[in-house]
């Protein structure tokens, strides 16, 4: 596969997606499709299932760094039903490696379609990794 | 860690407050700052910090 | 959709978009240094109330031996620096955690300003926030005005100057100074006028802090640690200390003054006391405006954030409560559900969701919250989310 495709939920208060999209593709990973949503809280885990079982390769979330959220628990609660699903997935063999939450952009999401990549090219059960922590780096709207 | 040191002496010397009372109370001051040092390094070393799963 | 290109901003949304920018690009730095949940600035409001705290308790060592007469309040406050062991330390304490106090607000303020969260519902803690700084700036005046030296005189009489301009002036200055002239009254009431205020802060607190749930009142440790010893530091290496004691002869010209607290004073010698009346009603007033003409983007630049507050889908809640632990703004409630309802979960539940709309910020955390699709943004539909993904993973 050279370029997974990827779905993404963005919060529209933690980056400015205007200026980085081409109609829903991000104009740098035109494999990659943006969703924006009010706040990465909003975003249900039936979704991203939803997303995964249907022929997307990876999701993501993204929201504000933790700490700053504009609506003070969303990127948390978030965290926390993430991490709930990729739990669930697990016991239906979807990679939990092709569910990615973090709270930073444009580099985030290339390693991020890096990592799915060398998951697709390694055995097709291949061990499941969380991904790793980056450095919070919001970009400004 | 020579920082670790260093702010220890500050404890030792803030022990010292002999009716001296602003160069004690300006040393439990120094103190206070160095232990919020030590603990910002502690966070960065990974000693202290949020659960495995929320890394 | 914010996808596309947005309609041109205002000059303001267009200089607030940059403010906006300049913050967020200082908390990257600051990210770097510390973790993100530590970052100070996502806990002023914290700060502030530790500081708050370190006031209350110094004060009331402070309150200990304060003498309330004219020629009493110098002298206790001299024998308190002096002859009690770390006296000085504690009214050094009390004054630049003061200092703290205002600074950590006005970062708040700033703060919250310029990141838009004053928006939609969250205009009610920023009126209560605004009343809590123009009270603590009141208690900071007072407090200087207790120790009673040429300093405290001064300030006093030009208080007195700014009270006559308004109406029902001559009214206000004897309130303001217990009677018609300078007198023991005039201290008595200062300190009423400084513990009163300042009590009042804990109640304006509480309406500040109702309508959020887990409120962060507390900074992390490594701040709570910083920050006393901070005080501790400053009141050793730069002792509060009196000017010289006030007497009805003194004409006093020059002293040093607390920029925070005592900026109006200082900027009185080029706009007079009407002026500074003016100036100051102009920015509360200016202060207590922005959440409703200060908005940075107009409504339809919003899209998807300004989808309409949450919406109950009665036929669909179970009562399991999931939105209602998990609204930051404490904007739903469960009530006892009405029988028997149009569906099999309102026959089965006991409980029901209610949104209460006049705290809804539009968030839709709810819905990410509740797995029984009993909840909607009237401009965002969950099927319009499906569909979104559904188009996404054709392509």
């Amino acid at each position: 596969m050279n370029d997974p495709k990827v779905v993404g939920f963005v919060c529209d208060w933690s980056v400015a997606l205007a200026p980085l999209l081409d109609g829903t593709r991000l104009r740098e990973l035109p494999s990659v499709r943006v969703i924006p949503v009010p706040c990465s809280g909003f975003v249900r885990p039936d979704w991203l299932e939803d997303a995964l079982t249907r022929g997307a390769d990876g999701v993501f979330v993204l929201g504000c760094p933790y700490g700053d959220c504009l609506n003070r628990e969303g990127n948390y609660l978030m965290r926390d039903r993430v991490d709930q699903l990729r739990r669930r997935l697990q016991r239906r063999r979807i990679d939990p490696a092709r569910i990615h939450d973090r709270t930073a952009f444009l580099a985030e999401v290339r390693a991020f379609l890096d990592r799915l990549r060398a998951l697709a090219a390694a055995a097709p059960k291949a061990p499941t990794k969380m991904p790793a922590p980056a450095a919070a780096e919001g970009e400004a709207r | 860690m020579a920082a670790l040191s260093v702010l220890f002496a500050f404890g030792i010397v803030a022990g010292e407050a002999t009716d001296r009372w602003f160069f004690g109370g300006a040393l439990v001051g120094a103190l206070l700052i160095a232990y919020s040092v030590i603990i910002l390094l502690l966070r960065k070393m990974g000693v202290v910090g949020p659960r495995k799963s929320e890394r | 959709m914010s996808v596309t290109a947005p309609p041109p901003r205002s000059p303001y949304g267009r200089l607030m978009t940059g403010v906006l920018r300049g913050t967020i690009k200082l908390d990257v730095v600051i990210n770097r240094i510390y973790p993100s949940d530590f970052n100070p600035l996502y806990y002023t409001g914290g700060l502030a109330n530790l500081f708050l705290f370190v006031l209350v308790v110094s004060g009331i060592f402070l309150f200990f031996y304060y003498e309330a007469s004219l020629i009493g309040a110098f002298a206790s406050v001299q024998y308190l620096t002096e002859r009690v062991p770390y006296g000085g330390i504690v009214r050094g304490i009390h004054r630049y955690a003061a200092d703290g106090f205002i600074v950590a607000v006005l970062l708040h303020v700033f703060r919250n300003w310029f990141t838009d969260r004053y928006l939609f519902a969250r205009d009610n803690p920023w009126i209560s926030g605004m009343f809590l700084l123009v009270f603590g700036g009141f208690v900071g005046f007072t407090g200087y005005q207790l120790v009673w030296d040429e300093r405290a005189q001064a300030l006093t009489a030009m208080f007195l100057a700014m009270l006559r301009t308004l109406p029902g002036g001559a009214w206000l200055a004897r309130v303001f100074i217990g009677g018609s002239g300078i007198s023991d009254a005039t201290i008595v009431r200062a300190l009423y006028l400084h513990i009163g205020p300042a009590s009042a802060l804990y109640i304006l607190l509480w309406w500040h802090y109702t309508r959020l749930r887990h409120p962060k009142i507390w900074p992390p440790a490594v701040w709570v640690l910083f920050c006393v010893g901070l005080v501790f530091l400053l009141a050793g290496v730069i002792p509060a200390l009196s000017g010289r004691p006030a007497t009805p002869a003194a004409q006093p010209t020059a002293f040093p003054l607390d920029i925070f607290f005592l900026w109006p004073f200082w900027l009185m010698n080029w706009l007079g006391a009407a002026g500074i009346v003016v100036l100051l009603g102009v920015l509360t007033a200016a202060g207590f405006a922005i959440p409703y003409l200060g908005w940075r983007e107009r409504p339809q630049e919003m899209d998807v954030r300004h989808a309409g507050v949450a919406q109950v889908i009665d036929g669909n809640c179970t009562g399991c409560e999931l939105c209602y632990y998990d609204c930051p703004y404490n904007a739903i409630v469960m009530v006892p559900s009405p029988a028997p309802g149009f569906s099999r979960a309102a026959a089965n539940r006991t409980l029901l969701a209610v949104v209460v709309e006049s705290r809804c910020v539009e968030c839709g955390i709810c819905i990410g919250a509740c797995p029984f699709e009993a909840l909607e943004l009237p401009k965002f539909l969950e099927r319009d989310v499906r569909a979104r993904v559904l188009e996404a993973v054709q392509a």
